[in-house]
């Protein structure tokens, strides 16, 4: 299609520049509610396969400088108790800890895509930080209804030459606050493999929290349900915390 | 020293709120070895006990009972071909008979042993851990050139290791960059094991650098027996990733008073395809170690077995495949090769996470090679193992 109006073309860009400019604001918005500076967090993990066989487990986590580091330990079930994961700039590093054998393992980047303890997280999705403002470039779509809450719904396409973790997601964010309730994960084929939902919204220490997240597998009919139990945003962390020195305690 | 460590630590777990955890372990066993069956196994409950009565001081202990069954007594020398035979101090040329083996029998006892001990200090930047504990340097996942300590099983890799008396500390001085000592201090410093480190990072990857001294046993080819005396280890590793594919280096040069100076290198890589196929494979070339079948005696069968040297010959690739396929059943499969004189086993394994905390494992292995090789000496086997956490 060719346009032949100037004036159209130029109505057009604009439009397609503003839009973008707001897809831009909102994810700026996103990522500031999404990251609070420091964070502690107790919580279960339930994951239920296709076949509806579960299991739960329960960890400890923390987070500092806007998610760019992350401590998580789990303390059951008795048989992974005292495993644990340190994740540095934004999980580019990753390091884990094995009590049994007392042993720590750097893991390469392509374990980033590894199911953390078989769920439907990966370790980059349990990572924190800018990721969606600087892996993906964001198009505003338009607003939307979801889970019956009016939403902004934006389009996050990955940028190839930054190693996004999708090719493509879709995300929901609240109209009222730009709390994020809703995404969508795209893989290579353009397929809709996984979604998460964030539900149970509660104000803690002046920071939206989703008590409860779910994060389902389509190809997999697996899904993952995580629940916070404890969270505080007041907690600072001490000199040398995420380090490996600490992963091993 | 153990009674030291049992003094501090005793009052201390009374009073401090301890947790109590650990593991029962059933393991069945059916070898193939030289024309004859064998069945064996064990069961293992082990207790584990942990305080911390404030939050710069951890004690932990752990109480291992271990009960065998089937065949309990076994020769030496089942395990070794009939040229190492000739080889040993047990072999009489005038009076034994090459068609029958000499004898040096071993018996499983049932054990009850404290396997771990440990009080663990946090001074400030320092911690020091005091007593029996498990101590598991390099980053190799078969082979760890560097670790003076432990000795590995091939086939299992990744078991636990028994504890270690020593004295360890640990100085980070900056987020990546530690600073690490171990004693083993024994009734003189010639019978004592010291072993200093450095760890530190640059981008993606993580060095370490270590040097050691320690008493260690060896074949003396002057005396055709063995002796012990000081050793010395100069090493390090690297570990990081090089195009998405996890990379690692560990490598020691050892250096000992009988023998000439030897170096042990390995080299892993190992990745995580988006099929979800895990693959690891490693290479390790240990220069003390025999190149031709022929020159093997019976102290270099014996040094392998009991971990003074960390391989019988000189050259191995290990090779692991897994893919958790199922829910909570993953696939895997490993695979051992003696470049030297060209042995092998392939070992596939069946983990079924059958509740929360219990697994069900079963390995089979095959051997190739012929009868006189590392691996071709045995023919086949099946491993069954239960493992319930509490």
């Amino acid at each position: 299609m060719r346009l032949k109006n100037p004036l159209l073309l130029l109505l057009l860009t604009s439009t397609l520049c503003a839009q973008s400019d707001l897809a831009h604001t909102i994810m700026v918005a996103v990522t500031d509610i999404m990251s609070p500076v420091n964070m502690y967090n107790v919580g279960t993990q339930t994951i239920t396969t296709s076949s509806g066989k579960e299991r739960t487990f329960e960890m400890e986590s923390w987070s500092a400088n806007k998610g760019e580091k992350s401590l998580t330990r789990y303390t059951k079930p008795a048989a992974i108790r005292g495993q644990a994961f340190l994740m540095l700039n934004n999980a580019d590093d990753i390091w884990t800890y094995f009590p049994r054998t007392k042993r720590v393992r750097k893991l390469a980047s392509h374990a980033k895509k590894q199911k953390v303890q078989g769920s439907d997280f990966t370790y980059e999705d349990m990572g924190g930080g800018d990721t969606f403002l600087t892996q993906f470039k964001s198009s505003y779509v338009g607003k939307e209804e979801r889970e019956g809450v009016s939403c902004h719904k934006i389009e996050l396409t990955g940028i190839p030459s930054e190693d996004p973790p999708y090719p493509k997601m879709t995300l929901w964010a609240r109209d009222s606050d730009y709390f994020p309730i809703s995404i969508d994960y795209y893989n290579d084929k353009g397929q809709n493999h996984k979604s998460l939902t964030l539900s149970d919204i509660q104000t803690i220490e002046n920071f939206p929290t989703a008590m409860t997240m779910v994060m389902t597998n389509h190809l997999e009919r697996s899904s993952t349900l995580m629940k916070t139990v404890e969270a505080t945003y007041a907690w600072e962390p001490p000199k040398g915390f995420f380090t490996e020195r600490n992963l091993k305690k | 020293m153990k009674r030291l460590v049992l003094l501090l630590i005793a009052p201390m777990v009374l009073w401090a709120q301890p947790e109590f955890f650990g593991y029962f372990e059933s393991e069945a066993d059916i070898m193939q070895l030289g024309g004859q069956r064998y069945s064996f196994g064990y069961n293992k409950l082990r207790l584990d006990v942990e305080a911390r009565p404030s939050d710069n001081i951890l004690i932990g202990a752990n109480l291992t009972a271990q009960s065998y069954r089937g065949r309990t007594t076994w020769n030496l020398f089942d395990f070794l071909p009939e040229h190492a035979w000739l080889t040993s101090p047990y072999f009489d040329p005038a009076s034994s008979s090459i068609s029958e083996a000499p004898e040096i029998p071993f018996s499983l006892q049932d054990t009850l042993f404290l396997n771990n001990m440990y009080l663990k200090l946090s001074l400030g930047l320092l911690d020091l851990t005091l007593g029996r504990q498990q101590i598991s340097p390099g980053v190799g996942y078969a082979w760890n050139p560097t670790d003076i300590f432990n000795t590995k099983t091939l086939m299992d890799p990744s078991y636990e290791q028994p504890g270690v008396s020593a004295i360890r500390m640990e100085l980070p001085l900056r987020d990546r960059l530690t600073l690490s000592a171990i004693f083993q201090p024994k009734e003189d410093s010639y019978h004592s094991t010291e072993q200093f480190g450095v760890k530190t990072g640059l981008g993606s990857f993580d060095f370490e650098f270590t040097v050691a001294e320690y008493l260690a046993a060896d074949f003396s080819p002057q005396s055709m027996g063995a002796l012990k005396s000081q050793k010395a280890l100069v090493g390090g590793s690297i570990i990081g990733e090089i195009m998405e594919w996890g990379v690692w280096f560990e490598g020691a040069q050892f250096t000992h008073v009988y023998n000439d100076d030897y170096n042990e290198t390995v080299l892993g890589v190992d990745h995580t395809f988006d099929n979800s196929v895990y693959v690891l494979f490693e290479y390790l070339h240990n220069e003390s170690g025999v190149t031709d079948k022929a020159g093997l005696t019976f102290f270099d069968y014996v040094y392998a077995l009991e971990g003074s040297k960390h391989s019988l010959m000189q050259d191995y690739t290990f090779l692991y495949l897994m893919h958790p396929t199922f829910d909570y059943v993953s696939l895997s499969a490993l695979a051992i090769t003696n470049f030297n004189d060209n042995s092998g086993t392939f070992a596939p394994q069946l983990d079924w996470n059958a509740f929360e905390d219990t697994n069900i494992s079963i390995q089979g292995s095959l051997f190739w090679g012929e009868d006189d090789t590392e691996f071709g000496l045995q023919d086949w086997g099946v491993r069954l193992r239960l493992r319930s956490d509490f």
